[in-house]
């Protein structure tokens, strides 16, 4: 499903060119739940953000389901992210003044149609990350693992075919850093294809595969024997002690 | 581009962030209050103004006893302005229509049968009916035989005719005015009673020498109205009426002048109250103010847009095109300065309505001043919207959620 070729990305900040990509090829298959891992400056950001349409690669070529990426304008760009990308951030980028459900609606907006029944298929999106019952709540009335659930929720409301997530655990204590990661091993079961850059190797065990980046190349790639089980581990952890 | 979900955001938006919403529309606010209450009160000026010539007459010059500057009313102590002098004016100048010569009394005491009454007596010349486009309506006006024969006749206005004979027709019968005695010869058409609350119709006319010799006792007029043929003289027939007078009365200028003249100029001067300069300078103030309230309201767009950074990046990354963003921010200033404008103007027409209604001020209340005031707050909030709107769509996706 996704194809990269030789993908290059270099800056170029007054005289001096930064290469921080170089000759990336990767091929990964609709319902793959892969890994990229890599200490930071390795360009893991910036494959994120090829591989996310938010960002062109210098050289070589990207295919998301068969579209070829370059040449494409912004406005092409942006058409693509609304239809097949669905982002989960380290920092959850909630609008803090809408309630769950608003947040959870706003890819909508710039859907090519906006759905009828906008308002029940956002329900129905906070439901499946178990959140049906703040609804109404905004993000400061939310933890920080129920606020990267509505994120979640607001990636998946447009089915995209691609769930990309950046970090979605960085910000968050272990248990419910875990509880995110049961839920992407359930997108994963169902049939999703989940890219999730990270830098820490305890996170990427729980994907099906690892692609480790090293100074802008493909260090390792190789599936995960055994995946860590984030529900099983979610189970062996000690109760939290009631205060 | 869904422009209805758009808009929607943006009013949410607003909505959402209600303090950030007033401050960007208090100056629009206030600036379209202030525009519209002066644009409302220069008008009604512009009309009381117009209204103040037109029953003055464009072509007049009067002559008022005793001196002045502006708008000035007859002094009656003062006692140089006499028959000669308008002679000499009709004798020596040229371009007039009409120069006739009034001496005013005002509180007589009037008297037909045992019916009393007070009235401000005219002695006037015999073109007086046709000076002030005044005829009688019943029986006869002032003649100049009356004049000259030193008649004992009057014209009574329609109010007094009313106050002495009720109603019926006085013509032919005698009043005394304080304790002489003239017969009736006509009735004046009916005046409308002014705005001011004076009704011209409880007067009676006398022929001018009468008035001088068996009325008054007196020998100086209180004034005299040149009309002229064509207004475009009123200006130089006015110096050269001052000319005249300073010469007939011994003046040398900087002594002060026993006369006073007014045409229209002075009269709309004196109507207008407020200077058309400074309802210029506050009109220009109000207007100022809107621009800089457009700054004022660009600057927080602006720094929206810096602290929006994150919002905007989410936006772009689910899919919002630049072409999104943009609308959007165009829309919450459009939105802003709408809101602005509404309820500006609805306080500009609540505050206009109040002047006019416990105020003397002159206010005319109509679309105009509103529409001009929401045309230059829309001009402005397009053309300060768009910088922000312009910024926000420009920014890079990566960068705005780094």
């Amino acid at each position: 499903m996704i194809q990269l070729e030789g993908i290059e990305k270099t800056y170029v900040a007054g005289s001096v060119e930064t290469r921080v990509l170089k000759d990336i090829s990767v091929c990964i298959e609709a319902g793959e739940f892969v890994a990229i891992m890599g200490a930071s400056g390795t360009g893991k950001s910036t494959l994120m953000n090829i591989l996310g349409c938010l960002d062109m690669p210098t050289a070589g070529h990207y295919r998301l389901d068969g579209t070829d990426m370059v040449n494409l304008d912004d406005d092409a760009l942006s058409h693509l992210r609304s239809q097949k990308i669905g982002f989960v951030f380290q920092m959850f980028y909630l609008l803090d003044r809408a309630t769950a459900l608003r947040n959870v609606m706003l890819p909508l907006i710039y859907a090519d149609e906006y759905p009828d029944d906008a308002k029940a298929r956002a329900g129905e999106a906070l439901a499946a990350v178990s959140l049906a019952d703040r609804m109404t709540y905004k993000p400061s009335q939310l933890s920080g693992g129920q606020q990267q659930r509505v994120a979640i929720a607001r990636a998946l409301i447009r089915n995209p075919s691609l769930l990309l997530a950046d970090e979605p655990t960085g910000n968050l204590d272990r248990r419910s850093g875990l509880e995110i990661l049961a839920i992407f091993q359930q997108l994963h079961r169902q049939g999703r294809t989940i890219l999730l850059v990270t830098h820490d190797e305890a996170v990427a065990r729980h994907a099906q595969r690892v692609i480790v980046l090293s100074n802008g190349m493909v260090a390792e790639d190789h599936s995960v024997a055994q995946p860590s089980d984030a529900q099983a581990e979610l189970a062996a952890m000690p109760k939290e002690v009631s205060q | 581009m869904n422009i209805s979900r758009i808009f929607e955001e943006a009013a949410w938006s607003l909505a959402a962030h209600k303090l950030r919403t007033f401050l960007m529309m208090i100056g629009t606010l206030v600036s379209v209050l202030a525009l519209t209450v002066i644009l409302s009160a220069e008008k009604g000026t512009q009309i009381e103004v117009t209204k103040r010539i037109e029953s003055f007459g464009t072509r007049l010059v009067k002559i008022n006893t005793g001196g002045g500057k502006g708008y000035t009313k007859p002094l009656p102590n003062v006692t140089t302005l006499s028959m000669e002098d308008a002679e000499a004016i009709r004798s020596s100048l040229a371009g007039w229509d009409i120069v006739t010569s009034v001496a005013q009394r005002n509180n007589m005491p009037t008297k037909a049968g045992n019916k009393q009454s007070t009235a401000s007596v005219y002695a006037v010349d015999a073109d007086w009916h046709e000076a002030m486009d005044w005829p009688a309506v019943e029986g006869e006006g002032i003649s100049g035989d009356d004049v000259a024969t030193l008649a004992h006749a009057c014209v009574l206005g329609a109010g007094l005719a009313k106050n002495l004979f009720g109603n019926e027709n006085p013509v032919g019968s005698d009043i005394d005015i304080g304790n002489v005695r003239f017969r009736v010869k006509g009735v004046l058409i009916r005046h409308d009673v002014s705005p001011g609350g004076e009704d011209e119709n409880i007067r009676v006319v006398v022929p001018l020498t009468t008035g001088l010799r068996r009325l008054y006792n007196q020998d100086h007029l209180s004034y005299i109205r040149v009309r002229m043929k064509n207004a475009s003289q009123v200006p130089a027939m006015a110096k050269e009426i001052r000319l005249l007078l300073h010469e007939r009365h011994n003046i040398v200028p900087p002594q002060e002048d026993d006369f006073s003249i007014v045409t229209a100029g002075e009269v709309a001067e004196a109507a207008r109250g407020i200077s058309l300069t400074l309802t210029r300078l506050l009109t220009a103030l109000a207007v100022l103010a809107l621009l800089v309230s457009g700054v004022v309201m660009m600057n927080i767009l602006l720094l929206g847009v810096f602290q929006r950074k994150c919002e905007i990046g989410l936006r772009r990354a689910t899919g919002a095109t630049r072409r999104d963003v943009f609308a959007q921010f165009l829309c919450e200033s459009l939105t802003v300065t709408l809101l602005g404008v509404a309820v500006g103007s609805f306080l500009g027409w609540t505050m206009s309505t109040l002047l006019l209604n416990f105020t003397k001020l002159k206010i005319a209340i109509s679309w105009e001043p509103f529409a001009l005031a929401a045309a230059c707050s829309l001009i402005i909030g397009v053309i300060f919207g768009v910088l922000p709107a312009h910024r926000a769509a420009r920014l890079n996706p990566v960068e705005a959620l780094r």
